[in-house]
């Protein structure tokens, strides 16, 4: 038997989305911190290395920043396309039942 | 006579060495607050993320493409944390370095000084001077070989140092490299955390477990999940402090970016604030200059939550190292406290400090103060005043009692085998928590005091309803503090009079049996004035002259002041209303 239709996958992949969605924010706000992690206490043998990780970790966590929204987006777009796809079924199902019952 | 005294050479100079090593730190901190960030990630697509009531061809897919962004971020965490935890033993070194330079710098002043005297000597000297010359010359020549070989290590293990940490920033630069070196390895906090006692361990149990951890896992639950320990009674406090800041530190940088892009919720925005006055909290601690040594007061960040009790936050910072002082003092605010509150407490915290080291610089001193439970917003004639709030009642009170016994349960198991002399100071309302902690659930204290009380809780009676030793319960009134008159008064008792609306005994009255102390302000007006109720900590005080004294041990130098009495046939009598108040020092002049 065909499981009865719920709302409740699309209702967690909406949840799910703005948890990605605040992943991405924290991300975001961690690459910053990343750059703004001062060097000025290196000695100045050390302090271009020191910046030049920091500089390249900036990009790294943002860029999973990056990937985070993306997920978020993409979640969003399967759950709208998920409740779309079985309204779809739902109705087609009723139409179904009705061209197939018997009259006599 | 230069030509038969052979002169010890010039010694070299020594190589400028500019660094600080505070900043390195806060470098090493930046990295390990980002870390914890990309390690929540981690977390989140091996849990929430999976989203398991989705089945099919769709979900699988999807569990597959999160799989390998999980996969980066805990690479990519392990990767920075253990950049961080170098760059962190990089400020150490360097700390070391700085040592070492100035006695370099030092030695060698000192060696040339010595030679431009003896060339000197050298001039003027005859014929029969020059063996006895000599024999100078050749001693500070060996002097002059020694700090020779001492400033080339000096400069080998410079060098060394300053390879050893751009190799660890160059091992780890690219993403591929963290992938081939991090990808699949276990996180050391992950076995940890998951033998961690469950939540109504006892503190003993709590710092048994710890103890047990390697350094390794240690440093990686202070990273990968510093709010599981931060607040957890039995942690010892430099890893609550350390695992606290690296929290603080990503609140600040989160929410301050959320508030930068305009996306700050009302009660993101209040926490944001909280977190705030944690920080300045710190650096109000860190910019006292302890009165013996000189040396900047070290902080520990011992709770920290911003969040709790609605909002209001909880937070508790240490002036003064609580692992290894002698003499440890817990300050219990009241009316009106919140986490915001803290830059005001810090400083109060900090007087205690200052003035303890100045009474008895001779034991390390640890004053902390602890906003850690719901106190009442408004004094009790403000807004709704009186009201079923809980503003007046000891409801709250009740509540933060049991928090502040397992505090100091806590801060006590934590200094198992090096026992601390530990001391509790209520103040206005934070004395009835204070009270009831000590009567409702017992509290490990050697002395425990009240300042500013207006009532200890309905149930405490008398000296002996603290289970603290009577020779030890001490409490503090200035005449001319309203709050300080608000509790009971001999057979007056408000709690029954106003239905419940008071707070227990005032500690001050000869009935309650505590040793009153002197804490009149040479400020006072000739009424009740409520500006007196915050002149406790005031330097100058006798008040803080005397809970210094109290918090060193310092128990005969305690200026003891006659009880209040409330005779059946007068109001309470307060003898102190009519003596001179007097200045006291309480700081010694860096």
């Amino acid at each position: 038997m065909a499981e009865p239709f719920t709302m409740a996958v699309p209702s967690a992949m909406g949840v799910t989305a703005r948890a990605w969605d605040e992943q991405h924010l924290d991300l975001r706000a961690a690459g910053g911190q990343v750059a703004a992690a001062p060097t000025g206490g290196f000695t100045s043998g050390v302090a271009g290395a020191a910046a030049r990780f920091a500089g390249s970790w900036q990009r790294h966590v943002t860029g999973l920043a990056a990937t985070a929204e993306t997920r978020a987006d993409g979640l969003r777009t399967t759950a709208t396309d998920y409740a779309r796809t079985d309204d779809a079924v739902a109705s087609d199902q009723l139409l179904l039942d009705i061209a197939l019952r018997e009259d006599r | 006579m230069s030509d038969v005294v052979t002169l010890p050479p010039l010694p070299r100079e020594v190589p400028e060495l500019v660094a600080d090593p505070a900043g390195i730190r806060e470098y090493a901190a930046d990295l390990l607050a980002a870390s914890t960030q990309v390690d929540e990630l981690g977390s989140f697509v091996a849990g929430d993320a999976r989203i398991p009531d989705w089945t099919g061809l769709g979900a699988t897919a999807y569990r597959d493409a999160i799989k390998s962004t999980g996969r980066l971020a805990d690479a990519m965490s392990l990767a920075l944390r253990d950049v961080a935890r170098r760059v962190d033993q990089h400020a150490v070194a360097l700390q070391s370095m700085l040592d070492r330079h100035g006695a370099l710098v030092d030695e060698r002043d000192l060696l040339v000084a010595a030679i431009a005297e003896l060339r000197a000597r050298v001039a003027g000297a005859t014929a029969d001077q020059a063996p006895a010359l000599q024999l100078v010359c050749d001693d500070c020549a060996v002097r002059v070989a020694t700090f020779e070989i001492d400033l080339d290590r000096w400069i080998t293990d410079l060098m060394a140092e300053e390879e050893a940490i751009q190799e660890a920033f160059a091992r780890a630069l690219t993403l591929d490299q963290v992938e081939r070196r991090y990808a699949g390895t276990d996180d050391p906090a992950d076995a940890a955390l998951d033998s961690m006692p469950g939540p109504n361990a006892s503190p003993r149990d709590v710092k048994s477990w710890w103890e047990a951890l390697t350094r390794e896992q240690q440093l990686a639950v202070i990273a990968a999940s510093p709010g599981s320990i931060g607040n957890r009674d039995g942690i010892p406090p430099g890893a609550r402090d350390a695992a606290n800041t690296v929290s603080l530190d990503s609140d600040l940088v989160d929410w301050g970016s959320l508030e930068d892009q305009g996306l700050l919720t009302d009660d993101e925005r209040q926490w944001l604030a909280n977190a705030r006055a944690a920080k300045q909290a710190i650096s109000t601690i860190e910019d006292g200059i302890d009165p013996q040594t000189l040396a900047p007061v070290c902080s520990q960040l011992y709770l920290y939550d911003p969040t709790a009790f609605d909002g209001d936050g909880a937070v508790a910072v240490s002036a003064g190292d609580l692992a290894t002082a002698h003499d440890v003092a817990v300050t219990v605010p009241g009316f009106g406290t919140d986490g915001q509150s803290a830059p005001y407490q810090a400083d109060r915290a900090l007087d205690l400090y200052e003035a303890t080291r100045s009474v008895d610089g001779t034991t390390g001193v640890a004053s902390m103060f602890w906003i850690g439970y719901d106190a009442p917003d408004n004094l009790p004639w403000e807004g709704t005043g009186w009201d079923g709030a809980g503003v007046a009642g000891e409801g709250l009170a009740a509540a933060g009692g049991e928090r502040l016994a397992d505090l100091l349960d806590g801060l006590r198991d934590s200094r198992d085998g090096d026992r601390a002399h530990l001391i509790a100071i209520g103040h206005s309302y934070g004395s009835t928590t204070t009270g009831h902690a000590a009567h409702d659930e017992g509290i490990p204290v050697d002395d425990l005091v009240f300042v500013g009380s207006p009532g200890v809780g309905g149930d405490t009676n008398d000296v002996g309803d603290t289970g603290v030793d009577p020779d030890h319960v001490w409490a503090g009134a200035n005449s001319r503090d309203p709050i300080a008159d608000l509790g009971n008064h001999g057979w007056v008792h408000l709690e029954s009079v106003l239905g419940g609306a008071g707070l227990g005994d005032d500690p001050a009255e000869d009935d309650f049996g505590a040793i009153r102390f002197e804490a009149e302000s040479t400020t006072r007006p000739g009424h009740l004035d409520l500006g007196q109720h915050s002149t406790y900590f005031d330097h100058g005080s006798e008040s803080l002259y005397n809970l210094s004294q109290i918090v060193s041990g310092n128990y005969d130098a305690v200026l003891g002041a006659d009880p209040v009495t409330d005779p059946w046939y007068a109001g309470p009598q307060d003898p102190e209303w009519d003596r001179d108040p007097t200045e006291r020092d309480t700081l010694d002049d860096p």
